[in-house]
């Protein structure tokens, strides 16, 4: 029978990831559609502004990252681990949740970039920087994630 | 409102960057004004061949007339509204298309205007709009009809049969024809008003309502302005009921007004329409012709739409933007060759440029 902390550490392993592909699913979503429609004006600026797409696509790599680690502990965990359990799971929801508010920013902000720098491509510079802002809001829960698992 | 941002950044994202891009090739205002340096046609156009104008104005011969070459230009701005439509999807395709039915009606207004003068279908061919939904076939049905009421009765509704019922058509004079064009013009956009009224919400609606009701509201004044002029008795029965800033106290005071001077000095004195006509007494006094009132109402569409660009960019206001800044820099390049094929002087051309 399968004990009460592995079942929180799993369902900590499951929030980790999923929830991290999801926000990187809204960043992608919501910036792609922006970047194709600048491109299609200005086909030099879509190398540029992809830098969007590929920090949501992180957010799902820093999801998997946790999730994995949490899955090598998992491997050693017993039915007296609770604590080890509860930190693994509370590293998923952390995890989870960042990615979806750093996902959404990302997307927003990644489709306003790529719509400036189509009127005015001297702002790219500029404009990128509430972009890498936003990263950095997946990067904190990132850290903090690894803190609790490791 | 959040609904409907979210909309915008899922289904509209595509489209509102689109317009973003194209945007940026839209001549600025030194542009325009050097324009008005050169010395023939074939500069302007050669300035032009590397901008968005350029494909279709490189098509024409040497020798083309002004009013081809303004053609080519209103059917470069119809290719232009016609790629962001293919790529809208859902309330921006369909607010498009409610967008371009407004030319339907500039298209039906000159088509009365030039049947009543007994001007052949050639001619009106030439000046029709490449941007409304009416075809040729459509229009040329319309022209083929004899009697003004009957032609009124098939292009329009009863509400415009209504606003033109008491007016003498026939062979009217350029004042009397202007004054019906604005009064088809305002029942366009009186659609275009209360499709924006019913069908946007939010932030589109708040954004987009200030262009489309102050079109309203000066095309309105245009239509008192007009009225005054030529004496008109009843100029009541020929307004739009729409009313966005011009309070029915205001109107009143219009239309009671003695004579234009004082109607200009009335609507001078308007919290939100005096901003918009300073100065317009003075114009009038000086050129004795109403045409400045349209340079203004340009003018300040254009500056509600570079508004609409600085601020928060996920709604239907920009697209709604871009197509008035589009169709304004069409309407200045075409002042821009007409002055030059005249003859005029820079300065002579430049207060005809909506900037």
């Amino acid at each position: 029978m399968v004990s009460e902390p592995i079942i929180y550490a799993s369902v900590g392993v499951g929030l980790s990831v999923f929830l991290s592909v999801i926000g990187a699913s809204i960043g992608i979503s919501i910036s792609a559609p922006a970047i194709a429609g600048a491109g299609t004006e200005r086909p030099e600026i879509v190398s540029k502004s992809l830098i969007a797409t590929i920090l949501a696509e992180a957010i799902a790599i820093y999801g998997l990252v946790v999730g994995l680690l949490s899955i090598f502990r998992l491997t050693s965990l017993t039915a007296a681990d609770t604590d080890i359990a509860f930190r693994i799971f509370a590293s998923g929801l952390i995890m989870g949740i960042a990615a979806i508010a750093a996902g959404v920013a990302i997307g927003t902000s990644g489709s306003a970039l790529a719509s400036a720098t189509a009127e005015k491509p001297e702002l790219f510079s500029r404009a990128v920087v509430p972009l890498i802002l936003a990263e950095a809001l997946a990067i904190y829960a990132f850290v903090a994630a690894l803190l609790l698992v490791i | 409102m959040l609904r409907d941002t979210i909309v915008h950044l899922l289904r509209d994202n595509f489209t509102e960057a689109k317009v973003r891009g194209k945007k940026r090739f839209l001549l600025e205002r030194q542009q325009l004004q050097s324009l008005t340096e050169f010395k023939s046609q074939a500069e302007v156009i050669g300035f032009l061949a590397d901008s968005p104008y350029g494909p279709e104005l490189s098509k024409l011969p040497d020798s083309v007339s002004p009013a081809e070459a303004e053609r080519t230009i209103g059917e470069s701005l119809a290719r232009t509204v016609e790629n962001i439509e293919a790529s809208a999807k859902g309330k921006v395709r369909q607010f498009i298309i409610e967008y371009r039915r407004r030319y339907d009606a500039r298209d039906l207004a000159r088509l009365l205007v030039f049947k009543l003068q007994g001007r052949p279908w050639e001619d009106y061919a030439t000046t029709r709009s490449s941007l409304g939904t009416l075809s040729e076939k459509q229009l040329r049905k319309l022209y083929n009809i004899e009697n003004p009421r009957d032609l009124i009765e098939e292009m329009a509704d009863q509400t415009l049969e209504g606003r033109l019922e008491n007016m003498q058509l026939e062979s009217p004079s350029p004042d009397k024809a202007a004054l019906i064009r604005d009064i088809i013009v305002g029942w366009g956009d009186e659609r275009f008003y209360a499709y924006a009224s019913n069908e946007l919400t939010g932030r589109d609606r708040t954004i987009c309502i200030p262009i489309i009701g102050s079109a309203i509201d000066l095309g309105n004044i245009s239509i008192i302005l007009r009225g005054k002029l030529m004496g008109l008795a009843d100029i009541r029965s020929h307004l739009v009921p729409v009313y966005w800033k011009l309070d029915a106290k205001t109107l009143e005071s219009l239309l009671t007004a003695e004579d234009i001077q004082q109607t200009l000095d009335r609507i001078g004195a308007h919290r939100y329409y005096r901003r918009i006509l300073s100065g317009s007494r003075q114009k009038y006094d000086e050129t004795k012709s109403l045409a400045f009132m349209e340079v203004l109402a340009r003018e300040h569409f254009a500056k509600l739409s570079h508004e609409i660009f600085l601020g928060i960019p996920y709604n239907i206001g920009v697209i709604l933007a871009f197509l008035v800044l589009k169709d304004n820099e069409a309407r200045n390049l075409s002042a821009v060759i007409s002055g030059i094929d005249a003859g005029l002087l820079p300065e002579q051309i430049r207060p005809l440029l909506a900037t």
